[in-house]
């Protein structure tokens, strides 16, 4: 995937990390024992699937319609209505038309970060990104505080995403699928099965020695995230490798065909497949991916002719599919791009573009407890900012917490010992939990 | 301290004339240039414009717009991204963002009575921002403020300004310089004065911006007082019209400063620099690592290579006090050396294969003509600048060479696929034919990202918050790359003609276009013929830019402006001569210093100015003089490469252990000890490979003999995961080259890399390999078996396996206990702590173990056994040889060598007592003697100090 720069995107994070590492103060080792002993207080959620929309989809042409705007806001799609009466979304999105209950639309959601690496840092962690401090994404902090099976990947990404670990250290970083499963073909991460001629007799053996041997930085770990990473990462495709649970979860050509029958054809429709198989055998986080919004021309035809056919069979395959294996209840779903589009249509291709505008966009939360079938918070009348007061990024990524039994005040320390709350700025959002 | 000194001058006695206070700073010799004295300073505006009681402020000045009123909108907020500055502005007014384009923001400023010249006193900025509730942005100011009156005062005089008297700003200085606390809590205020060309001054601290790169060691406010936090050291940066100046702040981490600091030898500059900032910061460097680590550390760094085992053992034996600067030299001169850094430039240029589809007849790879083009470059020590030349000025054809020529040495060179002739054309052209290199912006982007290290895209749409950059200047120096242009269809007017005459020549059909032609031209080039080449054109700039405004002249010669430098007249199609004139003049502030600090931050994991490719403003390097001596010093020596790699290699600032002291663990900007860093994805798969192949065959891979990834041309995304070597090299990040940024790069460790690492089919097959396997060499040294290739059994069926596991465990566990109780005996702390830790993991692995296989109880009983029985117990080696005599395990001996000659091929050491006696115990306890080999180069090159550069 492309790395967007762009002008804000500054990233000055290598400061000198020197600072109040006391003898009495907090260890990476402390911290490690603790999220080990899992004392975690679970909610109903017991897995999350979060999915990005990199580039930023416009809100008025999907979940936000306003048909009432003025020609140069409104545009050329029309609204539909959807299984839940006064809810109306996008004509181009029937099938999530026809699950509307099982989602919650958030719209006139704010914020103020127009470039795309900061925008989707913002998304992605749910709080404003520092210069100086990367905070870690939803996926790193739900690997730290909700213990996965020894045999299977905490945390998946198909094929890779924005979701960083940022101070909690990459051991916390997600497993990359780095190909997208097509359909009705076996799917398989490279590596994960036991290579042929080697027997599990001998890779025990062998894992044993190394421990015996890896002993030159050993003592170094309170200062060095990079080797507990290193450990973690040992311990974790060990265990995988020897056991076929991680494997037979990834291939998507088992899943029986009346099931994978209403998913698309396209790598979005198959990654979100591959997401309620990883759910159901148990990965907690995965996190996916439909690029392509950022639609500063030729807005209409791009997502009438491919983006939202993409999205509209992906997304309600997932909530279908999630909800048909009873899993919709303990997995939380968040849908989001980095911002919304400008509502003014801009005349750089002749049948116009849309800008970035992160003062109003759209999210959808679903699952987890959350409850489906409501628009939450309103935007005004040609979708320039929200009505009221606005959500903010913040108060979503409160609730996709608090669905999972992670505080949002929760207090973590950096490397360097800084304090620092997983939220921010943001509060649960309660119609979201009535 | 001098700093403390001027904190607390300038803190107690703000109201101090500053012609004092220079004098002051001048006294001690510290301060850059301080300001004639006899000019007069404005007090601040803050002052001038602050009413009297409750009447207006008596002065009759007009505010600029330029010096006070876009600051003071710039200060207030009105011009951030999340108000006026937005792209669609807010409530209907927009502003430029970040400021700086004023005749726009003028304009903004006079629209729809923002700025009401007929009721002066009902414009939008005056009444709005004093009110909650009036303004979304909340109340900016007091109603009888000095913004207010700034604001109001310049409306009253007509709210002028005229694009014409735009001032340069000569400098912004800033007091003090650097800031030194001595406690968390203690603050100073920071004061700015701005120097105008016209000789005018004025304490212009009220309308800065302020902010901090670190808030958690100096957290700034907005009036610019500082505040300190927690030890370390970090830069405040202060912002005013173009001007952007960081200034350094520090707290030392311990109490070694001053006369406390204990001795520490400074060999070369690059020592004595690095330990002037260490020396601030009370942080002592670490010792020199040994010799062992050297050799692997240089090694890998300057030739993207492992040592050869005898290597290593000879440079230990070595004796001679010059050895690490004469192992330099050879490093340096190795085919290794040419490709570590051809990899390293081909980052920075963009050699990447989907850039350049189309661009040649197909079956062409350009990108092997990039790679050999700069590699026999390197390899030959060309000097930079030349190099740079070479890409910069780039041009097809020879001077005086005909199309026709051209296109037969062209057809000439790419019947070699390997691209080495294309080597001896003095342009790389390829440069300027990437599919990312489309428009005149793309260009200079690259351009500033390739050979400035200057991220100058912010500009393209906005002033650049952390650099001086304002649109203008983007727009300014785009204009030089207006003219080149290279894709498929590119030719001069000769060349066009004479491409139509060869294809009638080559009987091609007509109908061809875009790609079937290039296909069907491909099929000519292999056969021998030679078929017709795009080729770089130039096309003279149309003139629509602010340039010569002399009359007389019918047409005015267009004007492009360098970055930070001076006009130039684009008098001619090609100014890239010109481009290239001042890329390598010694006062370019860029081309010097950002090649410089990009080499640093191979060796060191990080640059004096970091991230790498961004040298901006307000992004200070941690060492300024530092950077300057190595900018200056390559300059100075005609720009050679080699001098650098040996002035980096040969520093004890280099050559330091990884080992840490108290006072420096935490450091990792101010290279007070080597970093832990993970190798390259490159050198990652050539060690890994190289590890595990014979020694002919390690010894053909260093001089790159064998393939190697260090000599793979391309990258591109589209590519990754091709083949097992693009696949791996997309695992462990190398650069996809696609984006103008050095983070295409990545070093960050991932699952999937150990999951490659430690069960890849291609790892299991290279160790397995029975012709160049190092495993299978050892087998026919010793005159073992060779094992079959594949095992029948299949996992954890078999009962008699099952056994076998268990009792290795057994063994392992009784191996380590023994060792446990001789360290406990000799009273050896450290070692216990890493004996215990061994025997917990063991554990777990075996319970790991006996739940995957059913054996729960089994297990349990045995280690428990093992446990309580270990005192009667026959010495484990004793056991592991009844069952090494029947089944033909190896010897004791030759169980010592193999572990030796393992440790020294892949960690570049021989192992320790603890580490043999591991080894040993392993080879000599599993089955089959090549599979113990194995086994034990799986474990070496799984371990964390393979992995990590140290």
């Amino acid at each position: 995937m492309t790395l967007h720069r762009t002008c804000d995107g500054h990233s000055r994070r290598d400061f000198l990390r020197v600072g109040s590492l006391s003898a009495t103060g907090f260890t990476l080792a402390n911290y490690l024992k603790l999220a080990n002993a899992g004392q975690v207080q679970s909610a109903k959620a017991k897995a999350a699937i979060f999915i990005d929309l990199p580039g930023g989809p416009s809100h008025i042409d999907t979940f936000d319609p306003k048909p009432d705007a003025p020609d140069e806001i409104r545009g050329t799609f029309k609204p539909i209505e959807t299984n839940v009466p006064g809810i109306r979304i996008s004509e181009h999105l029937p099938k999530l038309a026809s699950c509307a209950d099982k989602y919650a639309i958030l719209r006139g959601v704010s914020h103020t970060l127009a470039a795309h690496r900061l925008g989707a840092e913002y998304v992605n962690t749910g709080s404003r990104p520092l210069a100086s401090l990367e905070y870690p994404s939803y996926g790193a902090v739900i690997t730290k505080e909700m213990p996965v099976a020894p045999e299977l990947p905490p945390f998946v990404a198909i094929p890779r995403g924005n979701q960083r670990s940022g101070f909690l250290g990459i051991q916390y970083a997600p497993m990359n699928t780095g190909a997208t499963p097509q359909a009705g073909r076996p799917f398989s991460v490279r590596g994960i099965s036991l290579g042929s001629g080697i027997t599990v007799e001998q890779i025990e053996r062998r894992h044993g020695l190394l421990n015996d041997l890896d002993q030159t930085f050993r003592g170094l770990e309170e200062r060095e995230q990079l080797l507990v990473g290193l450990d973690r990462f040992h311990e974790k495709a060990f265990d995988m490798i020897t056991s076929p649970q991680a494997r037979e979860a990834f291939d998507i050509s088992r899943e029986v065909p009346s099931f994978s029958a209403q998913f698309g054809p396209d790598g979005f429709s198959q990654s979100c497949l591959l997401a309620i198989r990883l759910v159901e055998a148990g990965v907690r986080f995965v996190s996916l991916s439909l690029g392509g919004w950022d639609t500063h021309t030729d807005n209409f035809s791009k997502l009438k002719d491919k983006l939202l056919p993409e999205l509209d069979a992906g997304l309600s395959g997932l909530f279908n599919g999630l909800s048909q294996r009873g899993l919709l209840d303990s997995t939380s779903v968040m849908v989001t791009g980095e911002f919304g589009r400008t509502p003014k249509i801009n005349a750089r291709s002749a049948e116009g573009g849309r800008d970035h505008y992160p003062r109003c966009m759209f999210m959808l939360m679903a699952g987890g407890g959350m409850k489906g079938g409501q628009v939450i918070g309103e935007s005004d009348d040609t979708a320039a900012g929200p009505r009221h007061e606005g959500l903010k990024p913040d108060d979503a990524a409160a609730s996709f917490y608090y669905s999972l039994g992670i505080d949002p005040a929760k207090e973590y320390h950096t490397e360097t010992g800084r304090p620092i709350t997983l939220v921010r700025d943001g509060s649960v959002i309660p119609q979201l939990f009535s | 301290m001098l700093n403390a000194l001027v904190s607390r001058l300038n803190s107690k006695r703000a109201g101090l004339a500053l012609a004092k206070l220079t004098v002051v700073l001048c006294a001690f010799g510290h301060v850059q240039a301080a300001e004639d004295s006899s000019v007069k300073l404005a007090a601040p505006l803050y002052q001038r414009f602050a009413p009297e009681g409750d009447k207006a402020p008596s002065t009759d000045e007009v505010p600029s717009f330029q010096k006070h009123v876009s600051p003071l909108l710039g200060r207030l907020g009105c011009n951030g991204r999340a108000c006026h500055g937005s792209f669609q502005g807010q409530g209907g007014f927009q502003l430029s963002l970040f400021g700086y384009d004023f005749t726009a923001d003028h304009d903004a400023l006079l629209k729809d009575k923002r700025v009401n010249l007929n009721e002066k006193l009902e414009s939008l900025i005056l009444t709005k921002p004093v009110s909650d509730d009036e303004h979304e942005g909340g109340k900016r100011f007091e109603p009888m403020g000095w913004e207010y009156w700034v604001l109001r005062r310049w409306i009253e005089n007509e709210a002028p300004y005229q694009s014409k008297s735009i001032q340069r700003l000569e400098r912004l200085e800033v007091f003090p310089p650097e800031i030194q606390f001595g406690a968390k809590g203690e603050t100073t205020q920071i004061k700015a004065i701005a120097c105008w060309e016209d000789g005018s001054r004025e304490d212009v601290t009220c309308l800065c911006r302020f902010q901090s790169n670190d808030d958690a060691i100096a957290a700034i406010n907005e009036s610019g007082l500082v505040t300190a936090g927690e030890a370390g050291d970090s830069h405040v940066v202060v912002s005013y019209d173009n001007a952007v100046v960081p200034i350094l702040c520090y707290r030392p981490l311990s109490d070694k400063v001053g006369s406390n600091y204990p001795n520490v030898a400074a060999k070369s500059p690059i020592d004595q620099h690095a330990l002037q900032k260490l020396k601030k910061l009370g942080i002592v460097p670490s010792e020199l690592c040994t010799d062992e680590e050297f050799l692997r550390r240089a090694s890998l760094d300057a030739t993207g290579t492992l040592p050869t085992a005898q290597e290593v053992v000879d440079f230990v034996v070595n004796t001679s006090p010059d050895k690490r600067a004469a192992k330099i030299e050879e490093l340096l001169g190795r085919p290794g050396y040419a490709a570590q850094w051809t990899t390293f430039l081909c980052d920075m240029t963009g050699n990447n294969e989907d850039q350049l589809r189309n661009f040649l007849p197909q079956q062409v790879r350009p990108e092997n003509q990039w790679y050999q083009w700069i590699y026999q470059r390197v390899r030959d020590n060309v000097p930079y600048d030349q190099i740079v030349e070479g890409i910069v000025t780039a041009t097809s054809r020879l001077p005086d060479e005909s199309y026709r020529d051209y296109c037969s040495a062209m057809t000439d060179i790419c019947q070699d696929a390997t691209g080495e002739k294309f080597a001896e054309r003095p342009g790389l052209v390829y440069y300027w034919a990437r599919n990312n290199f489309k428009t005149a912006e793309d260009r200079a982007i690259g351009f500033a990202y390739s050979f400035l290290g200057v991220r100058i895209q912010c500009a393209q749409c906005h002033k650049h918050p952390f650099d001086q950059w304002s649109k203008s200047d983007f727009d300014n120096f785009e204009r030089l790359f207006g003219a080149v242009q290279a894709n498929q269809n590119t030719m001069s007017a000769d060349a066009k003609r004479e491409s139509a005459k060869m294809i009638e020549e080559l009987d091609v059909s007509k109908s061809l276009k875009g790609n079937q032609l290039r296909k069907e031209l491909g099929e000519l080039l292999k056969s021998g013929k030679t078929v017709p080449f795009p080729e770089l054109t130039l096309t003279a700039a149309r003139s629509k830019t602010p340039g010569n405004k002399n009359k007389k002249q019918e047409v005015a010669v267009p004007k492009a402006k360098l970055l930070g430098g001076e006009w130039i007249e684009m008098d001619e199609a090609d100014v890239r001569g010109k481009l290239m004139t001042w890329l390598r003049a010694p006062e370019n502030p860029y081309f010097a210093k950002a090649i410089v600090n990009r080499v640093w931050a191979q060796y060191f994991g990080a640059g004096i100015v970091n991230p790498a490719d961004d040298l901006n403003l307000a992004n200070a390097p941690s060492n300024a003089p530092l950077l300057e001596y190595l900018a200056d010093g390559f300059v100075q020596n005609q720009y050679d490469f080699k001098w650098l790699h040996r002035e980096i290699l040969n520093s004890d600032t280099y050559q330091r252990s990884w080992i840490a002291n108290e006072t420096n663990a935490l450091d990792r900007r101010n290279f007070s000890h080597s970093q832990l860093r993970r190798l390259p994805a490159e050198a990652t798969y050539d060690a890994v490979r190289m590890a595990l192949v014979d020694d002919a065959a390690f010894e053909k891979a260093q001089v790159l003999d064998l393939p190697r990834a260090i000599t793979k041309a391309g990258s591109s995304a589209q590519n990754a995961g091709r083949d097992d070597l693009s696949y791996a090299l997309s695992v462990f990040g190398r650069s996809a080259r696609e984006s103008n940024c050095d983070c295409d790069r990545s070093s960050e460790p991932s699952l999937l890399q150990t999951v490659f690492l430690v069960n890849d089919a291609a790892v299991q097959e290279w160790l397995s390999d029975p012709k160049t396997g190092w495993a299978s060499s050892v087998a026919e040294k010793f005159e073992w078996e060779k094992p079959a290739t594949k095992s029948a059994e299949s996992p954890g069926a078999n009962n008699e396996q099952l056994e076998r596991m268990v009792n290795s465990f057994r063994q392992r566990q009784e191996s380590i206990e023994k060792r446990l109780d001789m360290a406990r005996e000799n009273g050896k702390q450290k070692q216990v702590e890493s004996l215990k830790t061994q025997l917990n993991e063991l554990t777990r692995q075996a319970k790991s173990f006996a739940r995957k296989n059913g054996l729960q109880g089994q297990l349990k009983t045995l280690l428990g056994e093992a446990e309580e029985d270990k005192v009667g117990q026959d010495s484990p080696v004793q056991a592991v040889d009844q069952r090494a005599a029947s089944e033909k395990a190896m010897t004791e001996e030759q169980a010592l060598w193999v572990a030796e000659n393992a440790y020294l091929r892949t960690l570049s050491r021989k192992p320790n007592s603890q580490e043999l006696a591991t080894s040993v115990d392993f080879l000599k306890s599993e089955s089959s003697p090549v599979g113990a080999v194995q086994g034990l180069l799986w474990g070496l090159i799984n371990t964390k100090e393979f992995i990590l550069n140290h």
